[in-house]
């Protein structure tokens, strides 16, 4: 069985590794343009110039990814049920809306953005190394 | 004898009190487990709930149009004749297929085409024509058909650059009749000749004739384009950048 402490330190590192991937599309779109596709794939700049990419107004999607990595990476450094519980709370958020986004990407948008696919595998770890810190450690006291 | 039966006993009663309580801590751990993840779960289906719901699926196209004036400031003072831009006797033609549903064109006449007008076209070095190549499906071919006829006032550019400031996504309907009289009164148009002007089945073979053209020129996507001058024809295919057009324009001046 995994020590808190080791998968406290895994949703740290997924967390940060997710921040980028989000900071990239963010900046990437900031200037009206998309990440880019490897191998010439026009999928980020269709999925970029949909109306999916924002969430309110000009709120993007990459934007509100920055903001829930971050929060996750706190949530990883805070001991106790307190960081076990909003680190599960956020995941179960971050793959609920992620699982929505890559249904419009394949079956609305018909078009596929490898970044956002990055991410999507990215937030999928952090839920089950969140999960598992939640269910192993839920309702114990940590050892320091 | 008696006195170690006795402490055995103690013992063995100790050990079954203290197992009582690891059992009954335990209980209580996994009752508060259970309270924090249904907790968890309740969040997490609210926010999600709530993300979705402010997502921007199904907007596009039916806010008010938007763009005019930054438009009117991009191709103040420009020549325009149906649907090319610029002198028309310029010695190059930069020919631009395009779709007005498909985001790259937008991205591409937002984000490139600027510092073409700028530096090739106001300067009398080239002209650029706009040949609607409808691509994407029927609304597309709405679109072309509201384009060529705003060339017939001379204004397309402003009709074509404001589509694609208020473009909606593709084929999600947004290309109405209101969408596209809405274009047109943003643009300047006399929005009754306009509307009379769309309805001609003549557009539907200039439409026919841009694509026969873009079969010739091997074009299958949007935005492509072709540079035509003394110095020869360049197919450029679907360029990456102003520079890349600029550069085609200089080879074929």
């Amino acid at each position: 069985m995994p020590s808190e402490g080791a998968l406290r330190n895994a949703g740290a590192g997924l967390a940060l590794l997710g921040t980028g991937i989000a900071a990239y599309i963010a900046i990437a779109e900031a200037g009206g343009g998309a990440p880019a596709c490897v191998g010439g794939s026009t999928g980020c700049a269709t999925v970029a110039a949909s109306p999916y990419a924002d969430v309110v107004g000009s709120v993007n999607v990459s934007e509100l990814g920055v903001a829930g990595y971050l929060m996750l990476f706190g949530a990883a450094l805070v001991r106790g049920d307190p960081g076990r519980f909003a680190g599960a709370a956020l995941a179960l958020i971050g793959l609920g809306y992620t699982i929505y986004l890559n249904y419009v990407e394949f079956f609305v948008i018909e078009a596929v953005c490898q970044w956002c696919v990055a991410s999507a595998v990215t937030i999928t770890a952090l839920f089950a190394v969140s999960v598992a810190r939640l269910v192993l450690y839920g309702g114990r006291d940590e050892a320091r | 004898m008696t006195k170690r039966k006795d402490k055995d006993a103690r013992a063995r009663a100790r050990e079954a009190r203290l197992a009582e309580q690891r059992e009954a801590a335990e209980r209580e751990r996994r009752q508060r487990l259970v309270r924090l993840g249904a907790a968890v779960l309740f969040v997490a289906v609210i926010a999600v709930v709530a993300l979705i719901a402010l997502s921007g699926g199904g907007e596009g196209g039916d806010e008010t149009i938007e763009g005019a004036s930054a438009v009117d400031r991009e191709l103040e003072g420009i020549d325009q004749s149906g649907t090319v831009l610029g002198d028309p006797d310029a010695p190059v033609t930069v020919r631009e297929f395009a779709d007005l549903q498909c985001p790259v064109c937008a991205s591409f006449s937002e984000q490139e085409i600027p510092d073409v007008i700028d530096r090739a076209v106001r300067s009398g070095d080239a002209r650029l024509e706009y040949v609607n190549f409808p691509i994407l499906g029927e609304d597309s071919e709405v679109a072309a058909r509201a384009a060529l006829a705003a060339a017939e006032q001379d204004r397309m550019w402003q009709f074509t650059e404001i589509f694609y400031a208020n473009q909606g996504f593709e084929n999600s309907g947004y290309v109405t009749d209101e969408f596209l009289t809405g274009v047109a009164e943003a643009a300047g148009l006399d929005v009754e000749a306009w509307d009379e002007a769309r309805q001609d089945p003549a557009l539907d073979d200039q439409i026919a004739e841009a694509q026969a053209e873009a079969a010739r020129l091997g074009f299958d996507g949007t935005p492509s384009m072709v540079v035509l001058g003394p110095g020869g024809e360049e197919n450029l295919g679907t360029p990456s950048s102003a520079r890349q057009v600029l550069a085609a324009i200089e080879s074929a001046s």
